[in-house]
Protein backbone atom coordinates (compact mmCIF):
# COMPACT_ATOMS: atom_id res chain seq x y z
CA UNK A 1 0.00 0.00 0.00
CA UNK A 2 1.43 3.31 -1.06
CA UNK A 3 2.17 6.00 1.49
CA UNK A 4 0.62 8.47 -0.95
CA UNK A 5 -2.18 7.97 -3.46
CA UNK A 6 -1.46 8.53 -7.14
CA UNK A 7 -2.04 12.11 -8.31
CA UNK A 8 -5.18 13.11 -10.21
CA UNK A 9 -4.91 13.23 -14.00
CA UNK A 10 -4.78 17.00 -13.84
CA UNK A 11 -3.23 18.57 -10.77
CA UNK A 12 -4.86 21.87 -9.84
CA UNK A 13 -3.19 24.16 -7.34
CA UNK A 14 -0.84 27.06 -7.01
CA UNK A 15 2.86 27.64 -7.42
CA UNK A 16 3.95 27.27 -3.81
CA UNK A 17 7.58 28.26 -4.32
CA UNK A 18 10.13 28.87 -7.07
CA UNK A 19 13.75 27.81 -6.61
CA UNK A 20 16.75 28.65 -8.78
CA UNK A 21 19.35 26.35 -10.35
CA UNK A 22 21.14 23.56 -8.47
CA UNK A 23 18.63 23.64 -5.59
CA UNK A 24 19.77 21.32 -2.79
CA UNK A 25 16.67 19.48 -1.53
CA UNK A 26 18.16 19.22 1.98
CA UNK A 27 17.49 22.94 2.39
CA UNK A 28 13.74 22.35 2.52
CA UNK A 29 14.06 21.21 6.14
CA UNK A 30 17.66 22.21 6.85
CA UNK A 31 20.63 19.91 7.33
CA UNK A 32 19.93 19.57 11.06
CA UNK A 33 16.63 17.81 10.28
CA UNK A 34 17.53 15.54 7.36
CA UNK A 35 17.63 12.41 9.50
CA UNK A 36 14.17 12.95 10.95
CA UNK A 37 11.26 10.80 9.82
CA UNK A 38 8.75 12.35 12.27
CA UNK A 39 5.99 13.78 10.04
CA UNK A 40 4.92 16.42 12.55
CA UNK A 41 8.47 17.61 13.12
CA UNK A 42 9.18 17.74 9.41
CA UNK A 43 5.98 19.68 8.85
CA UNK A 44 6.95 22.20 11.52
CA UNK A 45 10.34 22.93 9.94
CA UNK A 46 9.32 22.60 6.28
CA UNK A 47 10.48 25.69 4.35
CA UNK A 48 10.77 27.64 7.60
CA UNK A 49 14.08 29.10 6.42
CA UNK A 50 12.28 30.69 3.47
CA UNK A 51 8.80 31.43 4.80
CA UNK A 52 7.67 30.65 8.38
CA UNK A 53 4.06 30.60 7.17
CA UNK A 54 4.65 28.14 4.32
CA UNK A 55 3.32 25.03 6.04
CA UNK A 56 0.07 26.80 6.91
CA UNK A 57 -0.29 28.42 3.50
CA UNK A 58 0.41 25.49 1.19
CA UNK A 59 -2.63 23.51 -0.03
CA UNK A 60 -3.12 20.08 -1.56
CA UNK A 61 -2.39 20.28 -5.27
CA UNK A 62 0.22 23.01 -5.01
CA UNK A 63 3.42 22.55 -6.98
CA UNK A 64 7.03 23.52 -6.43
CA UNK A 65 8.88 25.05 -9.38
CA UNK A 66 12.62 24.70 -9.81
CA UNK A 67 15.41 25.75 -12.13
CA UNK A 68 18.07 23.56 -13.69
CA UNK A 69 19.38 20.51 -11.87
CA UNK A 70 16.70 20.58 -9.15
CA UNK A 71 17.65 18.29 -6.26
CA UNK A 72 21.40 18.66 -6.66
CA UNK A 73 23.40 17.39 -3.70
CA UNK A 74 22.71 14.41 -1.51
CA UNK A 75 19.04 13.61 -2.12
CA UNK A 76 17.85 12.57 1.32
CA UNK A 77 14.21 11.52 1.50
CA UNK A 78 12.81 13.42 4.56
CA UNK A 79 12.67 16.86 2.86
CA UNK A 80 10.32 15.45 0.24
CA UNK A 81 8.29 13.72 2.96
CA UNK A 82 7.86 17.17 4.48
CA UNK A 83 6.72 18.72 1.18
CA UNK A 84 4.38 15.81 0.44
CA UNK A 85 2.80 16.01 3.87
CA UNK A 86 2.34 19.74 3.35
CA UNK A 87 0.29 18.98 0.24
CA UNK A 88 2.76 19.50 -2.61
CA UNK A 89 1.55 17.33 -5.50
CA UNK A 90 4.29 17.73 -8.10
CA UNK A 91 7.56 19.45 -8.91
CA UNK A 92 8.04 21.16 -12.23
CA UNK A 93 11.60 22.14 -13.08
CA UNK A 94 13.87 23.12 -15.94
CA UNK A 95 15.73 19.84 -15.27
CA UNK A 96 16.31 17.41 -12.40
CA UNK A 97 19.40 16.01 -10.75
CA UNK A 98 19.55 12.26 -11.59
CA UNK A 99 19.78 10.98 -8.01
CA UNK A 100 16.84 13.07 -6.87
CA UNK A 101 14.86 12.17 -9.98
CA UNK A 102 15.36 8.45 -9.46
CA UNK A 103 14.65 8.55 -5.73
CA UNK A 104 11.47 10.59 -5.89
CA UNK A 105 10.14 8.89 -9.02
CA UNK A 106 10.47 5.68 -7.00
CA UNK A 107 8.22 7.33 -4.43
CA UNK A 108 5.63 8.18 -7.09
CA UNK A 109 6.09 11.95 -7.12
CA UNK A 110 5.48 13.51 -10.55
CA UNK A 111 8.72 15.30 -11.49
CA UNK A 112 7.96 17.12 -14.71
CA UNK A 113 10.56 18.79 -16.89
CA UNK A 114 9.38 21.97 -18.61
CA UNK A 115 12.04 24.25 -20.05
CA UNK A 116 11.37 27.93 -19.39
CA UNK A 117 9.09 27.21 -16.42
CA UNK A 118 10.88 29.53 -13.99
CA UNK A 119 10.22 32.55 -16.22
CA UNK A 120 6.69 31.49 -17.09
CA UNK A 121 5.14 31.49 -13.62
CA UNK A 122 5.24 33.42 -10.34
CA UNK A 123 4.70 32.30 -6.76
CA UNK A 124 0.97 31.99 -5.93
CA UNK A 125 -0.05 31.65 -9.61
CA UNK A 126 -3.02 29.34 -10.04
CA UNK A 127 -2.03 26.52 -12.39
CA UNK A 128 -3.20 23.20 -13.70
CA UNK A 129 -0.71 20.49 -14.61
CA UNK A 130 -1.48 17.56 -16.88
CA UNK A 131 1.53 15.57 -15.70
CA UNK A 132 1.27 12.85 -18.36
CA UNK A 133 1.64 15.33 -21.21
CA UNK A 134 3.89 17.72 -19.24
CA UNK A 135 1.44 20.52 -19.99
CA UNK A 136 1.08 23.37 -17.52
CA UNK A 137 -1.67 25.95 -17.93
CA UNK A 138 -1.66 29.23 -16.03
CA UNK A 139 -4.75 31.07 -14.78
CA UNK A 140 -4.85 33.29 -17.90
CA UNK A 141 -4.86 30.25 -20.17
CA UNK A 142 -1.22 30.36 -21.20
CA UNK A 143 -0.02 26.84 -21.94
CA UNK A 144 3.57 25.69 -21.64
CA UNK A 145 4.60 22.19 -22.64
CA UNK A 146 7.65 20.22 -21.55
CA UNK A 147 8.98 16.69 -21.96
CA UNK A 148 6.37 14.05 -21.08
CA UNK A 149 7.52 11.18 -18.85
CA UNK A 150 8.11 7.88 -20.63
CA UNK A 151 5.51 5.07 -20.38
CA UNK A 152 7.37 3.26 -17.58
CA UNK A 153 7.54 6.43 -15.48
CA UNK A 154 3.85 7.08 -16.14
CA UNK A 155 3.08 3.56 -14.93
CA UNK A 156 5.14 4.17 -11.77
CA UNK A 157 3.29 7.41 -10.98
CA UNK A 158 -0.08 5.83 -11.74
CA UNK A 159 0.74 2.98 -9.36
CA UNK A 160 1.67 5.36 -6.55
CA UNK A 161 5.37 4.55 -6.77
CA UNK A 162 7.81 1.96 -8.04
CA UNK A 163 7.28 -0.37 -5.13
CA UNK A 164 3.54 -0.52 -5.70
CA UNK A 165 4.14 -1.19 -9.40
CA UNK A 166 6.62 -3.93 -8.51
CA UNK A 167 4.05 -5.51 -6.18
CA UNK A 168 1.45 -5.43 -8.94
CA UNK A 169 3.86 -7.04 -11.39
CA UNK A 170 5.57 -9.63 -9.20
CA UNK A 171 3.38 -10.36 -6.19
CA UNK A 172 0.02 -11.60 -7.46
CA UNK A 173 -1.49 -11.54 -3.99
CA UNK A 174 -1.09 -7.78 -3.95
CA UNK A 175 -2.25 -7.14 -7.52
CA UNK B 1 26.00 5.59 -36.76
CA UNK B 2 28.03 3.77 -34.15
CA UNK B 3 27.52 3.09 -30.47
CA UNK B 4 29.09 4.24 -27.22
CA UNK B 5 30.51 1.86 -24.62
CA UNK B 6 27.44 2.34 -22.41
CA UNK B 7 25.02 1.62 -25.26
CA UNK B 8 26.92 -1.56 -26.11
CA UNK B 9 27.12 -2.85 -22.52
CA UNK B 10 23.47 -2.08 -21.77
CA UNK B 11 22.45 -3.48 -25.15
CA UNK B 12 23.98 -6.82 -24.19
CA UNK B 13 21.79 -6.94 -21.09
CA UNK B 14 18.46 -6.57 -22.84
CA UNK B 15 18.73 -9.71 -24.89
CA UNK B 16 17.63 -7.58 -27.84
CA UNK B 17 20.54 -5.32 -28.76
CA UNK B 18 21.25 -2.73 -29.97
CA UNK B 19 19.93 0.04 -27.74
CA UNK B 20 20.18 3.78 -28.26
CA UNK B 21 20.41 6.68 -25.82
CA UNK B 22 16.96 7.95 -24.94
CA UNK B 23 15.20 4.59 -25.15
CA UNK B 24 13.72 2.99 -22.03
CA UNK B 25 14.61 -0.65 -21.51
CA UNK B 26 14.56 -3.34 -18.86
CA UNK B 27 18.23 -4.21 -18.38
CA UNK B 28 19.59 -7.28 -16.61
CA UNK B 29 22.63 -6.53 -14.42
CA UNK B 30 25.47 -9.03 -14.17
CA UNK B 31 25.70 -8.21 -10.48
CA UNK B 32 23.38 -6.48 -8.00
CA UNK B 33 25.42 -5.17 -5.10
CA UNK B 34 24.67 -3.54 -1.76
CA UNK B 35 26.28 -2.74 1.55
CA UNK B 36 24.24 -3.23 4.66
CA UNK B 37 22.67 -0.07 5.99
CA UNK B 38 19.63 0.30 8.24
CA UNK B 39 16.54 1.15 6.23
CA UNK B 40 18.03 -0.25 3.03
CA UNK B 41 19.23 -3.85 3.02
CA UNK B 42 17.32 -4.99 6.09
CA UNK B 43 14.08 -3.60 4.66
CA UNK B 44 14.75 -4.98 1.16
CA UNK B 45 15.46 -8.48 2.45
CA UNK B 46 12.23 -8.43 4.46
CA UNK B 47 10.27 -7.13 1.48
CA UNK B 48 11.63 -9.89 -0.76
CA UNK B 49 10.47 -12.55 1.63
CA UNK B 50 7.26 -11.11 3.05
CA UNK B 51 5.87 -9.01 0.19
CA UNK B 52 7.08 -11.04 -2.78
CA UNK B 53 7.26 -14.49 -1.23
CA UNK B 54 10.77 -15.08 -2.52
CA UNK B 55 12.42 -17.86 -0.54
CA UNK B 56 14.91 -18.94 -3.17
CA UNK B 57 16.89 -16.83 -5.63
CA UNK B 58 16.96 -17.77 -9.28
CA UNK B 59 20.68 -16.99 -9.53
CA UNK B 60 22.29 -16.14 -6.17
CA UNK B 61 25.65 -15.51 -7.86
CA UNK B 62 24.33 -12.19 -9.17
CA UNK B 63 23.82 -10.89 -5.62
CA UNK B 64 26.70 -9.54 -3.52
CA UNK B 65 26.58 -7.81 -0.12
CA UNK B 66 29.35 -6.04 1.76
CA UNK B 67 29.61 -5.14 5.42
CA UNK B 68 31.81 -2.06 5.24
CA UNK B 69 29.88 0.61 7.18
CA UNK B 70 29.43 0.85 10.97
CA UNK B 71 32.34 -1.35 11.93
CA UNK B 72 34.25 0.77 14.39
CA UNK B 73 32.15 1.36 17.51
CA UNK B 74 31.97 -2.29 18.50
CA UNK B 75 28.58 -1.80 20.13
CA UNK B 76 25.30 -3.69 20.29
CA UNK B 77 23.64 -1.66 17.53
CA UNK B 78 26.41 -2.47 15.08
CA UNK B 79 26.26 -6.11 16.02
CA UNK B 80 22.50 -6.23 15.46
CA UNK B 81 22.66 -4.53 12.06
CA UNK B 82 25.29 -6.93 10.81
CA UNK B 83 23.68 -10.05 12.27
CA UNK B 84 20.51 -9.29 10.32
CA UNK B 85 22.63 -9.09 7.17
CA UNK B 86 24.48 -12.34 7.90
CA UNK B 87 21.19 -14.15 8.56
CA UNK B 88 19.56 -12.97 5.34
CA UNK B 89 22.62 -13.66 3.21
CA UNK B 90 22.81 -17.17 4.65
CA UNK B 91 19.08 -17.68 4.01
CA UNK B 92 19.38 -16.68 0.36
CA UNK B 93 22.89 -18.02 -0.27
CA UNK B 94 24.21 -14.55 -1.08
CA UNK B 95 27.97 -13.89 -1.22
CA UNK B 96 28.86 -11.73 1.78
CA UNK B 97 32.15 -10.00 2.57
CA UNK B 98 32.55 -8.54 6.03
CA UNK B 99 35.17 -6.06 7.25
CA UNK B 100 37.50 -6.64 4.31
CA UNK B 101 37.41 -3.02 3.20
CA UNK B 102 35.22 -0.66 1.23
CA UNK B 103 32.88 -2.61 -1.02
CA UNK B 104 33.41 -0.47 -4.10
CA UNK B 105 37.10 -1.43 -3.95
CA UNK B 106 36.44 -5.07 -3.07
CA UNK B 107 34.16 -5.29 -6.11
CA UNK B 108 37.29 -4.75 -8.21
CA UNK B 109 39.63 -6.91 -6.10
CA UNK B 110 37.23 -9.85 -6.06
CA UNK B 111 36.82 -9.90 -9.82
CA UNK B 112 33.20 -8.79 -9.71
CA UNK B 113 33.76 -5.94 -12.17
CA UNK B 114 35.50 -7.17 -15.29
CA UNK B 115 35.44 -5.48 -18.72
CA UNK B 116 31.99 -5.29 -20.26
CA UNK B 117 30.09 -6.09 -17.03
CA UNK B 118 27.02 -4.18 -15.88
CA UNK B 119 26.57 -3.72 -12.13
CA UNK B 120 23.94 -1.97 -10.04
CA UNK B 121 23.99 -0.84 -6.41
CA UNK B 122 21.82 1.56 -4.44
CA UNK B 123 24.97 3.69 -3.91
CA UNK B 124 26.11 5.80 -6.87
CA UNK B 125 29.83 5.46 -6.14
CA UNK B 126 29.68 2.00 -7.71
CA UNK B 127 30.54 3.99 -10.85
CA UNK B 128 34.20 3.57 -9.77
CA UNK B 129 34.24 0.19 -11.52
CA UNK B 130 34.30 2.13 -14.79
CA UNK B 131 38.08 2.02 -14.36
CA UNK B 132 37.86 -1.61 -15.50
CA UNK B 133 35.55 -0.99 -18.45
CA UNK B 134 32.60 -2.15 -16.33
CA UNK B 135 29.47 0.00 -16.08
CA UNK B 136 28.30 0.62 -12.50
CA UNK B 137 25.02 2.43 -11.89
CA UNK B 138 23.63 3.63 -8.54
CA UNK B 139 19.88 3.06 -8.83
CA UNK B 140 18.95 3.95 -5.24
CA UNK B 141 15.83 2.17 -3.94
CA UNK B 142 15.23 0.63 -7.38
CA UNK B 143 17.71 -2.00 -6.22
CA UNK B 144 14.66 -3.80 -4.85
CA UNK B 145 13.29 -3.96 -8.42
CA UNK B 146 16.52 -5.61 -9.54
CA UNK B 147 16.61 -7.97 -6.55
CA UNK B 148 13.02 -9.05 -7.02
CA UNK B 149 12.71 -9.19 -10.81
CA UNK B 150 16.33 -9.67 -11.90
CA UNK B 151 16.11 -6.60 -14.11
CA UNK B 152 15.58 -2.87 -13.77
CA UNK B 153 14.06 -0.31 -16.14
CA UNK B 154 16.40 2.52 -17.12
CA UNK B 155 16.55 5.27 -19.68
CA UNK B 156 19.56 4.40 -21.83
CA UNK B 157 21.95 7.29 -21.13
CA UNK B 158 23.64 9.54 -23.64
CA UNK B 159 27.42 9.80 -23.30
CA UNK B 160 29.88 12.68 -23.05
CA UNK B 161 33.31 11.69 -24.33
CA UNK B 162 36.50 12.94 -22.64
CA UNK B 163 39.66 12.53 -24.71
CA UNK B 164 42.56 12.76 -22.27
CA UNK B 165 46.05 13.67 -23.47
CA UNK B 166 49.30 14.34 -21.59
CA UNK B 167 50.19 13.08 -18.12
CA UNK B 168 49.60 14.36 -14.59
CA UNK B 169 52.29 16.79 -13.42
CA UNK B 170 53.98 15.96 -10.11
CA UNK B 171 51.62 16.58 -7.19
CA UNK B 172 48.45 16.35 -9.30
CA UNK B 173 46.07 13.39 -9.54
CA UNK B 174 42.56 12.28 -10.44
CA UNK B 175 40.94 14.36 -7.67
CA UNK B 176 42.28 17.46 -9.34
CA UNK B 177 41.06 16.12 -12.68
CA UNK B 178 37.50 15.46 -11.54
CA UNK B 179 37.15 18.91 -10.02
CA UNK B 180 38.61 20.45 -13.18
CA UNK B 181 35.98 18.58 -15.19
CA UNK B 182 33.18 19.80 -12.88
CA UNK B 183 34.44 23.34 -13.42
CA UNK B 184 34.54 22.73 -17.18
CA UNK B 185 31.10 21.18 -17.70
CA UNK B 186 29.19 22.26 -14.58
CA UNK B 187 27.43 20.37 -11.78
CA UNK B 188 24.87 19.11 -14.30
CA UNK B 189 27.09 19.12 -17.37
CA UNK B 190 26.73 15.36 -17.83
CA UNK B 191 23.30 15.02 -16.20
CA UNK B 192 21.67 11.62 -16.77
CA UNK B 193 24.64 10.67 -18.98
CA UNK B 194 27.71 8.44 -18.84
CA UNK B 195 31.21 9.95 -18.92
CA UNK B 196 33.45 8.00 -21.30
CA UNK B 197 37.25 8.36 -20.99
CA UNK B 198 39.86 7.44 -23.55
CA UNK B 199 42.97 8.65 -25.30
CA UNK B 200 46.68 8.54 -24.44
CA UNK B 201 46.14 10.49 -21.20
CA UNK B 202 43.64 7.89 -20.03
CA UNK B 203 46.12 5.13 -20.80
CA UNK B 204 48.77 6.96 -18.74
CA UNK B 205 46.60 6.88 -15.62
CA UNK B 206 47.08 4.23 -12.95
CA UNK B 207 44.06 2.03 -12.30
CA UNK B 208 43.71 3.57 -8.83
CA UNK B 209 43.38 7.04 -10.34
CA UNK B 210 40.82 5.80 -12.85
CA UNK B 211 38.75 4.35 -9.99
CA UNK B 212 38.92 7.62 -8.06
CA UNK B 213 37.82 9.57 -11.12
CA UNK B 214 34.94 7.27 -12.11
CA UNK B 215 33.72 7.03 -8.52
CA UNK B 216 33.04 10.77 -8.48
CA UNK B 217 31.00 10.79 -11.71
CA UNK B 218 27.78 11.83 -9.98
CA UNK B 219 29.14 15.30 -9.29
CA UNK B 220 28.73 16.24 -12.96
CA UNK B 221 25.22 14.77 -12.81
CA UNK B 222 26.41 11.64 -14.61
CA UNK B 223 24.87 8.26 -13.77
CA UNK B 224 28.18 6.55 -14.43
CA UNK B 225 31.64 6.80 -15.96
CA UNK B 226 33.72 4.31 -17.89
CA UNK B 227 37.18 3.96 -19.42
CA UNK B 228 38.04 2.38 -22.72
CA UNK B 229 39.81 -0.91 -21.99
CA UNK B 230 43.58 -1.02 -22.34
CA UNK B 231 46.49 -3.28 -21.39
CA UNK B 232 46.60 -1.93 -17.81
CA UNK B 233 42.95 -2.46 -16.91
CA UNK B 234 42.68 -5.70 -18.83
CA UNK B 235 45.73 -7.12 -17.06
CA UNK B 236 44.18 -6.23 -13.68
CA UNK B 237 40.91 -7.87 -14.68
CA UNK B 238 42.65 -10.98 -15.98
CA UNK B 239 44.33 -11.49 -12.59
CA UNK B 240 41.08 -11.41 -10.63
CA UNK B 241 38.40 -12.51 -13.11
CA UNK B 242 36.08 -15.37 -12.21
CA UNK B 243 34.88 -15.83 -15.80
CA UNK B 244 35.92 -15.04 -19.34
CA UNK B 245 35.20 -11.40 -20.19
CA UNK B 246 34.75 -9.33 -23.30
CA UNK B 247 36.12 -5.74 -23.31
CA UNK B 248 33.92 -3.12 -24.94
CA UNK B 249 35.24 -0.32 -27.14
CA UNK B 250 33.23 2.58 -28.56
CA UNK B 251 32.70 2.72 -32.30
CA UNK B 252 34.72 5.35 -34.17
CA UNK B 253 31.46 6.95 -35.25
CA UNK B 254 29.72 6.63 -31.87
CA UNK B 255 27.17 9.37 -31.19
CA UNK B 256 28.12 11.60 -28.26
CA UNK B 257 26.16 14.35 -26.54
CA UNK B 258 29.40 16.33 -26.22
CA UNK B 259 33.12 15.80 -26.60
CA UNK B 260 35.98 17.42 -24.67
CA UNK B 261 39.76 17.15 -24.82
CA UNK B 262 41.69 17.65 -21.57
CA UNK B 263 45.47 17.90 -21.35
CA UNK B 264 46.42 16.36 -18.00
CA UNK B 265 49.78 18.16 -18.03
CA UNK B 266 48.02 21.53 -17.69
CA UNK B 267 46.14 20.66 -14.48
CA UNK B 268 46.87 22.34 -11.15
CA UNK B 269 45.96 21.18 -7.62
CA UNK B 270 42.38 21.97 -6.64
CA UNK B 271 40.45 22.39 -3.41
CA UNK B 272 36.68 22.34 -3.11
CA UNK B 273 35.21 24.65 -0.50
CA UNK B 274 32.53 23.42 1.97
CA UNK B 275 28.94 22.96 0.87
CA UNK B 276 29.11 20.81 -2.25
CA UNK B 277 31.32 20.03 -5.24
CA UNK B 278 29.53 22.58 -7.44
CA UNK B 279 31.49 24.85 -9.73
CA UNK B 280 31.25 27.91 -7.51
CA UNK B 281 32.98 26.02 -4.70
CA UNK B 282 35.92 24.83 -6.80
CA UNK B 283 39.19 26.71 -6.26
CA UNK B 284 42.84 26.19 -6.92
CA UNK B 285 44.98 25.31 -3.91
CA UNK B 286 46.80 28.57 -4.54
CA UNK B 287 43.58 30.53 -3.97
CA UNK B 288 42.87 28.74 -0.68
CA UNK B 289 46.39 28.57 0.73
CA UNK B 290 46.55 29.55 4.37
CA UNK B 291 43.04 28.44 5.39
CA UNK B 292 43.48 26.86 8.85
CA UNK B 293 42.56 23.19 9.34
CA UNK B 294 42.27 20.96 12.40
CA UNK B 295 41.51 17.61 10.77
CA UNK B 296 42.81 15.80 7.71
CA UNK B 297 41.52 12.57 6.18
CA UNK B 298 42.89 10.34 3.43
CA UNK B 299 40.58 7.46 2.54
CA UNK B 300 37.09 6.68 1.11
CA UNK B 301 36.04 4.84 -2.05
CA UNK B 302 37.46 7.73 -4.12
CA UNK B 303 40.91 7.59 -2.51
CA UNK B 304 42.97 5.57 0.00
CA UNK B 305 44.30 3.17 -2.65
CA UNK B 306 47.98 2.35 -2.97
CA UNK B 307 48.71 5.24 -5.37
CA UNK B 308 46.97 7.65 -2.98
CA UNK B 309 48.96 6.34 0.00
CA UNK B 310 52.19 6.56 -2.00
CA UNK B 311 51.36 10.19 -2.79
CA UNK B 312 50.76 10.96 0.89
CA UNK B 313 54.00 9.20 1.86
CA UNK B 314 55.95 11.15 -0.75
CA UNK B 315 54.80 14.39 0.87
CA UNK B 316 55.05 13.25 4.52
CA UNK B 317 58.37 11.39 4.34
CA UNK B 318 60.61 12.90 7.02
CA UNK B 319 58.01 15.54 7.86
CA UNK B 320 55.79 16.00 10.92
CA UNK B 321 52.05 16.55 11.03
CA UNK B 322 51.26 19.87 12.71
CA UNK B 323 50.42 19.48 16.42
CA UNK B 324 47.16 21.30 15.73
CA UNK B 325 46.05 18.71 13.17
CA UNK B 326 44.70 15.15 13.48
CA UNK B 327 45.52 13.19 10.32
CA UNK B 328 43.62 9.94 9.80
CA UNK B 329 44.49 7.57 6.98
CA UNK B 330 42.21 4.70 5.94
CA UNK B 331 43.56 2.24 3.37
CA UNK B 332 40.63 1.34 1.12
CA UNK B 333 40.82 -2.40 1.70
CA UNK B 334 42.72 -4.93 3.79
CA UNK B 335 44.65 -5.87 0.68
CA UNK B 336 45.68 -2.24 0.13
CA UNK B 337 46.50 -2.00 3.86
CA UNK B 338 48.80 -5.03 3.63
CA UNK B 339 50.52 -3.79 0.50
CA UNK B 340 51.10 -0.34 2.01
CA UNK B 341 52.51 -1.98 5.12
CA UNK B 342 54.82 -4.15 3.03
CA UNK B 343 56.05 -1.18 1.00
CA UNK B 344 56.82 0.73 4.24
CA UNK B 345 54.31 3.44 3.33
CA UNK B 346 52.31 3.12 6.55
CA UNK B 347 55.47 3.46 8.65
CA UNK B 348 56.31 6.68 6.83
CA UNK B 349 52.83 7.99 7.58
CA UNK B 350 52.91 6.83 11.21
CA UNK B 351 56.33 8.37 11.75
CA UNK B 352 54.97 11.67 10.46
CA UNK B 353 52.18 11.50 13.04
CA UNK B 354 49.28 10.03 11.07
CA UNK B 355 46.85 7.56 12.61
CA UNK B 356 46.15 4.53 10.41
CA UNK B 357 42.60 3.21 10.84
CA UNK B 358 40.98 -0.04 9.74
CA UNK B 359 39.63 -0.22 6.23
CA UNK B 360 36.00 0.88 6.33
CA UNK B 361 33.62 3.64 5.25
CA UNK B 362 33.25 5.04 8.74
CA UNK B 363 35.35 8.22 8.61
CA UNK B 364 33.82 9.32 5.31
CA UNK B 365 30.26 9.61 6.63
CA UNK B 366 31.10 10.93 10.06
CA UNK B 367 30.51 7.74 12.02
CA UNK B 368 34.07 7.39 13.27
CA UNK B 369 35.50 10.36 15.17
CA UNK B 370 32.95 12.85 13.86
CA UNK B 371 33.97 16.45 13.29
CA UNK B 372 33.20 18.79 16.16
CA UNK B 373 31.60 22.24 15.77
CA UNK B 374 33.86 24.85 14.14
CA UNK B 375 36.42 22.31 12.98
CA UNK B 376 37.90 22.61 9.51
CA UNK B 377 38.69 19.31 7.80
CA UNK B 378 40.50 18.71 4.53
CA UNK B 379 39.48 15.39 3.07
CA UNK B 380 39.80 13.01 0.15
CA UNK B 381 36.29 11.78 0.97
CA UNK B 382 33.52 11.83 -1.58
CA UNK B 383 31.26 14.49 -0.18
CA UNK B 384 31.59 17.84 1.58
CA UNK B 385 27.96 18.69 2.27
CA UNK B 386 27.23 20.21 5.66
CA UNK B 387 27.10 17.58 8.38
CA UNK B 388 28.57 14.80 6.25
CA UNK B 389 31.47 14.06 8.60
CA UNK B 390 29.92 15.11 11.90
CA UNK B 391 28.75 18.46 13.21
CA UNK B 392 26.72 20.65 10.80
CA UNK B 393 28.84 23.50 12.18
CA UNK B 394 32.10 22.01 10.89
CA UNK B 395 33.58 22.72 7.44
CA UNK B 396 34.79 20.10 4.95
CA UNK B 397 37.24 20.99 2.20
CA UNK B 398 38.15 18.38 -0.40
CA UNK B 399 41.43 17.83 -2.21
CA UNK B 400 43.88 15.23 -3.45
CA UNK B 401 46.01 13.11 -1.10
CA UNK B 402 48.99 15.30 -2.03
CA UNK B 403 47.11 18.39 -0.89
CA UNK B 404 45.68 16.78 2.25
CA UNK B 405 49.13 15.53 3.30
CA UNK B 406 50.78 18.88 2.65
CA UNK B 407 48.03 20.69 4.53
CA UNK B 408 48.40 18.33 7.50
CA UNK B 409 52.05 19.40 7.84
CA UNK B 410 51.42 23.13 7.88
CA UNK B 411 48.03 23.15 9.60
CA UNK B 412 46.70 25.28 6.77
CA UNK B 413 45.57 24.45 3.23
CA UNK B 414 48.82 24.03 1.32
CA UNK B 415 50.09 22.61 -1.95
CA UNK B 416 52.56 19.73 -2.01
CA UNK B 417 56.11 21.01 -2.36
CA UNK B 418 57.86 17.83 -3.37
Amino acid sequence: MSAYPPPPDVIAGRVAWIFGDDFDIDLVVGVANIKSYDPEHLRSVCMSAYDPGFADRVRPGDVIVGGRNFGYGHPHYPPMVALRNAGVAAIVAESFSPGFWRGETFNGMPLITIEGITDAVSVHDEITLDWRSATLRTADGTQIVGNPPNPRTVAIIEAGGSYELLLAEHAPAHA
Amino acid sequence: MGFTIAEKILGRTTGEPPVRAGENHAVRPDRMIAYDFPGYTDVMFRQMREDFGITELEDPSRYVVFIDHMLTKDDEREAQVHQVTRDWCEFYGIELHEAQGIGHQLTAELGLATPGDFLVHFDGHISGVGAFNALGWGIRKDLIEAWVSGQVYVDIPATTRFDLVGEFPEGVDSRDLVHTIIELVGADGCAHQVMEFGGPGARSMAVDHRQGLCGMAMFTGAVSAIFEPDDVSTAYARDVARHAFDPVYPDDDAVYAARHTIDLSTLVPRVVRPGSARVANTSTVAEMTGTPITRAFIGSCASGRIEDLRAAALVLDGQTVSPSVELNVVPTSKKVFAQAEEEGILDVLRNAGATIAMSSCDFCFGYQQPLQPDENCISTGVLNITGRMGSPDANIFMGSPYTVAASAITGTISGATK
